[in-house]
């Protein structure tokens, strides 16, 4: 298989050329922040079983405004991944009713953010009821 | 005869050698927990638990804490976090393979899937009740 | 605004004396090409060449293409056939777009000057042209025709199948091989053995197709770590895609089926159940 010709340089900025790229860099990013707060998240579930004036401490700490804004930063991209990852189920999980394909908003709410909001909902209120 | 095929196609099957697949259906599941539970999980330890005066703060922490101490609850977190912990690893990979290190593409497991694993080792061991890691 | 309408109707006037291949220029004003140059036995490096073009709302820029290599330059070589967005040999880069030229409007660039490359993400032969080699041993490697166990017994009539079935692959039986989603991938750029979008949609096509059994077959293929793994699904494969294949999709969709199988040849090991 001859592959001759000329071969343009590698684009190592190939990112930044267009709007699609750039939305696929942030979507990959939140994965970072998601791992980072993933950590977080733990500390916390390990404070719990340390005792009530570990935890307490702990929560006030948390409580600080560069911990607030970290947080803030993670639910950003926590909530981006969720709906980058909702808006891709039509095209991954494609459902077909007979020779009619479900529509792509339905798909999203059915699979989606229907069981999101649901499993959100019932997070918050387990946790802190 | 009919089996083979009339050419022979259905011959000399190329080894199968793909742990990609393995890690990719463990970057899927993961991506769904992470997206149904993560955004819930951060609004609730990092927004409610913190926010509001000591008293209301006081209570949530005393219901926080009860909420995932019961086993059921402690089971479920685990499955969620360790596969949430396995999306992010594939994905930053990936990323990282993207951007430049697609060479590496072998070598960045150890510290993506490994540095996964060794979460997912804390997240177990924080759950079943130790707490002297941290 | 009236002077627009006026040129455009002009341009249909003129439009009646047009020869596929040699446009009639039919409007005093210009637009600029930049073309990319390569000719490997006098270039060492390509270059970029300007032509000023008669501008006609009706043309395209391969229109504008052609008009340079027949009145002006005939030196100049690219990739051309129907003319209607059916072929698919008309794909370049268009102001760093890549598009079939023949579906893309001066209109939409004028008065700007268009610089056309060839598509990147491939070997370029010369100037607009480049090397589909790689590509059509990717798109063989999927093995796009239907495998039958029965190959041979067509006792039973014709292979039936119901229009619900047909539906799970037809959008994946769309694609011209315009190679635009090789050129709007950047995994495609910096990973050799992946299968890149339009060879992977078409696997999955025929994996999709209730007539064909040579998924296991195909799968031996997709399932190697570099085949499909590679794609982080950014996407732009479909965005730029004129005929909404969905190229994207189909790999997404052919990773779960790749996972299944992965997780299938555990519990049934290989050989025992092909
Ligand atoms: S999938 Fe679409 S963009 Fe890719 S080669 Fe086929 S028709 Fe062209
Ligand atoms: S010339 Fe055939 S698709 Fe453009």
């Amino acid at each position: 298989m001859s592959q001759g010709g000329y071969r343009r340089p590698h684009r190592w900025a190939w990112w930044m050329e267009r709007p699609g790229y750039m939305r696929f860099m942030i979507r990959e990013l939140t994965s970072f922040f998601m791992a980072g707060y993933l950590v977080v998240f733990l500390v916390t579930l390990s404070r719990v079983g340390a005792g009530d004036a570990a935890f307490a401490e702990w929560v006030g700490a948390l409580s600080r405004p560069g911990w607030v804004a970290a947080h803030v930063v993670a639910l950003l991209a926590a909530v981006w991944h969720a709906i980058t990852f909702f808006g891709a189920v039509p095209q991954a999980m494609p459902i077909f009713l007979g020779e009619k394909r479900l529509s792509a908003p339905i798909a999203m709410i059915v699979m989606g953010y229907g069981p999101w909001l649901t499993v959100s909902a019932v997070v918050v209120w387990w946790m802190l009821r | 005869m009919s089996s083979s095929g009339s050419d022979g196609r259905r011959g000399g099957r190329r080894a199968r050698h793909s742990g990609e697949a393995f890690w990719w259906a463990l970057f899927s599941a993961g991506g769904v927990m992470a997206a149904l539970f993560v955004p819930a999980f951060v609004v609730v330890t990092g927004v409610l638990l913190p926010a509001g005066d000591p008293a209301v703060a006081a209570a949530r922490a005393e219901a926080f804490g009860q909420a995932v101490g019961w086993w059921p609850v402690k089971i479920a977190l685990l499955g969620v976090i360790v596969l949430s912990l396995f999306h992010c690893a594939h994905r930053i990979r990936h990323t990282l393979m993207d951007f430049g290190l697609r060479r590496y593409s072998g070598l960045l497991k150890v510290p993506c899937y490994g540095g996964a694993l060794a979460a997912s080792l804390w997240a177990a061991l924080v759950l079943r009740g130790n707490t002297g890691l941290v | 605004m009236s002077k627009e309408r006026a040129s455009a109707s002009a341009g249909r006037v003129g439009s009646g004396e047009q020869v596929a291949g040699s446009p009639v220029a039919t409007d005093e004003r210009t637009i600029t090409l930049e073309l990319f140059r390569y000719h490997p036995e006098t270039d060492a490096e390509p270059r970029f060449q300007s032509y000023e073009v008669p501008y006609n709302e009706d043309w395209v820029v391969l229109d504008a293409i052609n008009w340079i290599k027949d009145h002006v330059d005939g030196t100049v070589t690219h990739r051309w056939s129907c003319r209607m967005g059916v072929c698919g040999s008309c794909g370049m880069m268009v102001n760093g777009e890549p598009v079939l030229t023949c579906a893309a409007f001066l209109k939409s660039y004028f008065p700007f000057a268009v610089r056309v490359e060839p598509l990147v993400n491939f070997p370029v032969e010369r100037d607009l042209v480049v090397s589909m080699d790689g590509f059509m041993d990717k798109l063989e490697a999927v093995k796009p025709y239907m495998i039958r166990d029965d190959v041979n017994d067509t006792s039973g009539g014709e292979f039936r199948q119901s229009p619900a079935e047909l539906a799970k692959y037809k959008q994946f039986s769309m694609c011209i091989n315009c190679m635009l989603c090789y050129a709007a991938c950047p995994v495609v750029g910096h990973e050799e053995g992946f299968l890149g979008p339009a060879a992977l949609a078409l696997g999955h096509r025929y994996n999709k197709d209730s007539r064909d059994h040579g998924r296991s077959e195909r799968m031996d293929v997709m399932l190697s770590d570099e085949a499909m793994w590679g794609c982080t699904f950014v996407g732009e494969c479909s965005v730029v895609c004129p005929k909404h294949v969905d190229p994207a999709g189909a790999i997404q969709q052919a990773k779960a089926m790749g996972a299944q199988e992965y997780f299938k040849a555990f519990v049934m090991p290989k050989g025992a159940g092909a």
